[in-house]
């Protein structure tokens, strides 16, 4: 089959109305029912994924947000091919995922933050070796790219240790650099920071940009840390029960979807609003010690903080817009309801 | 080619693993020592109470065993625990990176894994069939060195189709550790020649357990036993069996990629 050429201008990930359902066995309790699953099996079927539809443009970060079982591990593994749609159709670099065509997957690769591909006992550079053969990467290529991604990573000591001596972040950085040896134009990256501790968040965060950066390699990634797609992805999308909740740019996620700022408060010290009741301005979140701070609708904001201004002995007052968690939360609930 | 390609790689990289624990290389050259040993004990005992079993010699009895243990070391050295780890990453959902690799996942899954210190069975095994052959005295011919390496590459290909057939079930039932155990319980008859056999046992380790083109059929080609027939039976078997447990396990591949999470 001849390899579709991509043009520069197709969007590197174009996705129509695509849909997974699948057939999840179902049983009640009890050895009865346990019994009888043996030779008849119930099934039910859930919609993992309904109807999403995105482009995801060469160079562009995206950011997949949703609670556990959203559907964005289904989505991503449909992306990479493993995974056949019920239906609807995703075209990644002009390739049908599902074919699982060798050009395609020379140009994918799939990290998971909660699984290893690195092999337990042998040092780290003879697993990247074996990725090295199978992707058939030239020596010269695979010398300069493991040099390169062991200095980004600062893999050097590492290199030569079996897989079982290294620390989780430690594993995580190896784990990602085998993932790129064959330097791929598409990263599905499924939390792929799961567990690691802040600066190694960082660490494998910075990274990823700048690969992004110097690659032109597009990037999709789930995460549960807010913080990933803050500093990564300029753009998010939200799944929830499978569907697209929302799919734009991360500040007007919150802009739209923020129902209230917080308002942070301090007070002249001696006057520390004693005997004023703070809730008369709003739903008070913390006080005490001069300092307060208060929940306040977005479109009375200005009002009350003149209010606020006119009528305490106000030293210094802020307002900020609340974290991007609860603007997700939020976005989840009113969803539900 | 590709294949040995990549099953050199994996060796080597099965090497490099199994060198990590040097102690396991001379517990499997003990263990795989006594278990020859007694095999051939056993043998022993029996020809020092009869000339011939069934038209076996004794020399001949020994040769089985030869390719008894030969076939045992190779399903051992890559088959049992390629596919082994097949079956786990089914579990555990690793199988996912082995799909988004650009090869076959079928060899990838079949070669992944080289327990390389199993070669210890295969050069035991071959040894004890090369003094086997020798004490013979029957010259072995072009033709029948021919024929035997044909229907020990016959019954490896037949041998492979049973696992990989087992193994594929993985995809539908995921849970099935014990699924390969059904091969091991059956296998050890195939340290005699099939003929001593009842014939009900004898169509189960020729149809149901493919014991028969394993073990027998080559050591009869050895001993000059093997008509054309028969090779050419195992012949088709194999071909049927090759293409046979690829559609299945295409089918498997599409149940997975259908319905796991």
């Amino acid at each position: 089959m001849a390899a579709p050429e991509p043009n520069a201008d197709a969007p590197a990930i174009r996705v129509r109305a695509l849909s997974k359902t699948f057939d999840v066995p179902v049983r009640a309790a009890g050895l009865r029912s346990a019994l009888t699953s043996i030779v008849k099996r119930k099934t039910r079927a859930v919609e993992a994924v309904r109807e999403v539809s995105l482009e995801v443009a060469a160079g562009e970060i995206v950011g997949f947000l949703g609670p556990n079982g959203a559907g964005k591990t289904t989505t991503l593994k449909m992306l990479a091919g493993l995974l056949h749609p019920s239906a609807g159709q995703a075209h990644v670099l002009g390739f049908v995922p599902q074919d699982r065509q060798k050009a395609f997957l020379r140009q994918i690769t799939l990290v998971m933050g909660q699984r290893n591909q690195l092999l337990w006992d042998i040092p780290v550079e003879d697993s990247f070796e074996r990725n090295r053969a199978i992707y058939r990467i030239a020596p010269a290529d695979y010398r300069r790219t493991v040099d390169e991604l062991s200095d980004l990573l600062d893999l050097g000591e590492l290199l030569d240790k079996p897989v079982r001596n290294l620390s989780l972040g430690e594993r995580m950085k190896c784990e990602v650099a085998a993932a790129l040896l064959h330097t791929p134009r598409i990263l599905f990256l499924d939390e792929p920071t799961i567990g690691l501790d802040v600066t190694m968040q960082r660490r494998i965060r910075e990274f990823v940009a700048d690969y992004n950066r110097r690659t032109g390699a597009s990037v999709l990634l789930t995460s549960h840390y807010m913080a990933d797609v803050e500093a990564l992805c300029k753009r998010v999308v939200v799944i929830h029960h499978g569907r697209i909740l929302y799919d734009g740019a991360l500040s007007e996620l919150v802009q739209r979807f923020a129902s209230h700022k917080t308002l942070n408060l301090e007070l002249e010290e001696g006057d520390e609003g004693a005997g004023t009741d703070l809730s008369r301005y709003g739903e008070v979140v913390s006080s005490g010690a001069g300092r307060a701070s208060l929940r306040i609708p977005k479109a009375e904001t200005p009002a009350t903080t003149a209010r606020l201004l006119s009528e305490l002995p106000v030293k210094d007052l802020t307002v900020e817009d609340p974290p991007i968690e609860e603007v997700i939360e939020r976005v989840f609930s009113a969803e539900a309801e | 080619m590709n294949a040995l390609r990549l099953l050199w790689v994996f060796a080597r990289v099965g090497a490099m693993g199994e060198l990590a624990y040097r102690a396991n290389f001379w517990l499997q050259l003990l263990e795989s020592f006594l278990a020859m040993g007694s095999t051939l004990g056993v043998v022993a005992v029996v020809v020092s109470q009869t000339d011939s079993l069934h038209g076996w010699q004794p020399a001949e009895l020994v040769a089985v065993v030869g390719v008894y243990f030969a076939i045992l070391g190779t399903i051992n050295l890559v088959i049992a625990p390629s596919l082994s780890q097949f079956m786990q990453d089914v579990r555990e959902g690793t199988l996912d990176f082995t799909l988004t690799k650009p090869e076959d996942a079928q060899l990838l899954v079949s070669v992944s894994n080289v327990h390389v210190f199993k070669l210890i069975d295969v050069v035991f095994g071959l040894a004890v069939l090369a003094l086997a052959t020798a004490r013979l005295g029957t010259e072995v011919g072009p033709v029948q060195a021919l024929a035997f390496a044909s229907a020990l590459l016959l019954g490896a290909a037949i041998v492979y189709s049973f696992w990989i057939a087992l193994a594929t079930m993985a995809f539908w039932f995921i849970r099935l550790e014990n699924v390969l155990m059904i091969f091991w319980m059956v296998y050890g008859a195939g340290r005699w020649p099939l003929g001593i056999y009842p014939d009900w046992m004898r169509w189960g380790l020729t149809l149901l357990v493919p014991v028969a083109f394993a073990v027998t059929v080559p050591a009869e080609a050895l001993t000059g036993r093997l008509d054309a027939a028969t090779l050419g039976g195992a012949a088709l078997v194999a071909s049927f069996a090759l293409a046979g447990s690829r559609l299945f396990w295409r089918r498997g591949l599409r149940q997975y990629s259908g319905a796991s999470a």
